[in-house]
């Protein structure tokens, strides 16, 4: 009985195009909420996640020294080969990198280096913006790691774009967890 | 004097029209790519100028400036003349459209229609029926099997269409007992059209939407499954011009939706100059062949002839005879 009369009420409701007024009405109360469309780089930018695996960085110590050991295990254990380290021996006799380059046109930031490193020197920090015309400028130096942005933990935030914006791109500190986009999606 | 008066009026509402029309398609577009982009909770365009009004004038500049490209082994003389033969029709179509009854400028009574034709609905029909042509043509032209599938099926979907169209509006020239459009917006001056005549507006309303090949019925552009249909070879300015037409084509069914079932420039409760309410009558229907475009998915090829044929052309003809009957 019920579902006989669901059925003509259906039937009823397709001959009148019940759903396609539904569909309508969805899409006109989409069109009136809040987009999800973050303006990078025009007008915003925001942190990625906390653990997001950027660019590489190394580490001092405390007394502002390379932290490094130049144990060559990150080069070793990396799967694409993109480090290279040339160790020296300093005139405390401690051992440290004399060049550490990473090419980071064949990075692919899976981050083993992180977990190799026994000295705790190297890291994937937050930096997401190096884009470059020529491959040869994304082979980066000892003294340039050294000075890129570290993790969100420890105060690492993201640089300024190389695009040219017309004001100075604000990057929003407040939350310490990174942009959840997918917070702001629409669920009916 | 009064002659050389006279003319250069109508020679001076002919250009009016003419770059209305040509320039309307630049806020349509940005109008529609914004409401596309705000239904998918995007922004659409955002970079040229305020929010992204510019750039319309940016996509005009690119297709201005890129390469007018005719294959090898096209029909040239065809290939030049579809775009054109697809443009001008929507354009003439206007002329005898009217868009209010006057206004009065300094003094002197100007009316706000190029020409008042007691047949003004047949011309509208007839001369539309003429951009079929361009489609044929630039599809055949260009020698490429997408563009020939492409035309194919716009021509059977708009030679379809235009059938039960014109017998939609039949009941609306029996209430009027006119085919000017114009003493047709007269007759709706108490009670529109819309109102005795709900099944010929939705008859009259599908069968544009098909005419102006918008989805859900796009079969001539099915981006999935055709290259981009007739127009797949066209590059530069003349697919500008086919996008011009197709803009044209979809106000010009606005338009008439509004006139024939929306009472024209009558209002209701709100006193607000005619021409206005007509204006803002067309922007929602306008407004309405966007909201449809990003709503509903396309009909196959075959439930398009099949709503053509078996569903719109007895309910049309039904209507016919129902208003017929109504009025003996």
């Amino acid at each position: 009985m019920s579902r006989a009369l669901d059925r003509t009420g259906i039937w009823i409701g397709w001959a009148f195009f019940a759903d396609l007024a539904n569909a309508l009405a969805l899409t006109f109360g989409y069109m009136f909420s809040r987009p999800v469309t973050m303006q990078y780089p025009d007008k915003e930018k925001w942190l990625p996640y906390s653990r997001y695996r950027g660019h590489h960085f190394l580490k001092r110590d405390d007394e502002g020294e390379i932290k490094c050991v130049a144990c060559e295990l990150c080069a070793r254990i990396c799967p694409c080969y993109c480090i290279e380290v040339i160790p020296y021996e300093d005139e405390k006799g401690n051992r440290h990198p004399a060049k550490f380059e990473i090419d980071m046109a064949r990075c692919l930031f899976c981050g083993l280096c992180e977990d190799a490193c026994p000295a705790d020197a190297i890291a994937l920090g937050q930096q997401y913006e190096f884009s470059s015309f020529s491959s040869r400028d994304l082979v980066i130096g000892r003294d340039d790691l050294l000075g890129k942005p570290g993790k969100a933990a420890t105060g690492g935030g993201v640089v300024s774009a190389r695009l040219n914006t017309e004001q100075d791109v604000l990057v929003e500190t407040s939350e310490p967890q990174g942009y959840n986009w997918w917070r702001n999606i629409r669920r009916t | 004097m009064e002659l050389v008066v006279a003319l250069g009026l109508i020679v001076f509402k002919v250009a009016l029209l003419i770059a209305i029309l040509l320039l309307l398609p630049l806020p349509l577009t940005w109008l529609e790519r914004k409401v596309a982009g705000h239904m998918q909770q995007r922004m659409g365009p955002m970079r040229v100028g305020w929010h992204g009004l510019l750039q319309p004038v940016a996509d005009g500049i690119k297709l201005l400036t890129k390469e007018d490209h005719i294959p090898a082994e096209a029909d040239r003389f065809l290939f030049k003349l579809a775009p054109i033969l697809a443009l001008a029709p929507p354009f003439v179509v206007f002329v005898a459209v009217p868009f209010g009854e006057s206004v009065s400028v300094l003094g002197t009574e100007i009316t706000l229609y190029v020409s008042n034709m007691n047949v003004a609905l047949l011309f509208v029909f007839a001369v539309i029926g003429i951009e079929v042509y361009g489609v044929i043509f630039g599809g055949w032209a260009a020698n490429s099997k997408y563009a020939v599938l492409g035309s194919l099926r716009t021509c059977a979907q708009m030679i379809s269409y235009e059938i039960p169209m014109g017998f939609a509006v039949i009941g609306v020239v029996m209430l009027a007992q006119s085919m000017s459009l114009l003493e047709i917006v007269r007759a709706q001056a108490d009670v529109w059209n819309i109102v005795y005549q709900p099944v010929g507006f939705f008859v009259f309303f599908v069968a544009g939407l098909a005419e102006s090949q918008r989805i859900p019925f796009d079969l001539a552009e099915a981006e999935g499954d055709l290259g981009a249909g007739f127009h797949t070879e066209y590059s530069g300015i003349r697919f500008a011009f086919f996008m011009v037409s197709e803009y044209a084509i979809m106000l010009l069914t606005s338009v008439l939706a509004v006139i024939l079932f929306f009472g024209g420039w009558n209002g209701v409760l709100v006193p607000l100059p005619p021409l206005l309410w007509f204006v803002l009558k067309v922007a929602f229907f306008v407004y309405v062949f966007i909201w449809f475009r990003f709503t509903f998915p396309r009909y196959r090829y075959d439930q398009l002839m099949a709503i053509g044929w078996k569903v719109l052309l007895p309910l049309s003809m039904a209507n016919i005879i129902i208003t017929g009957v109504a009025f003996l």
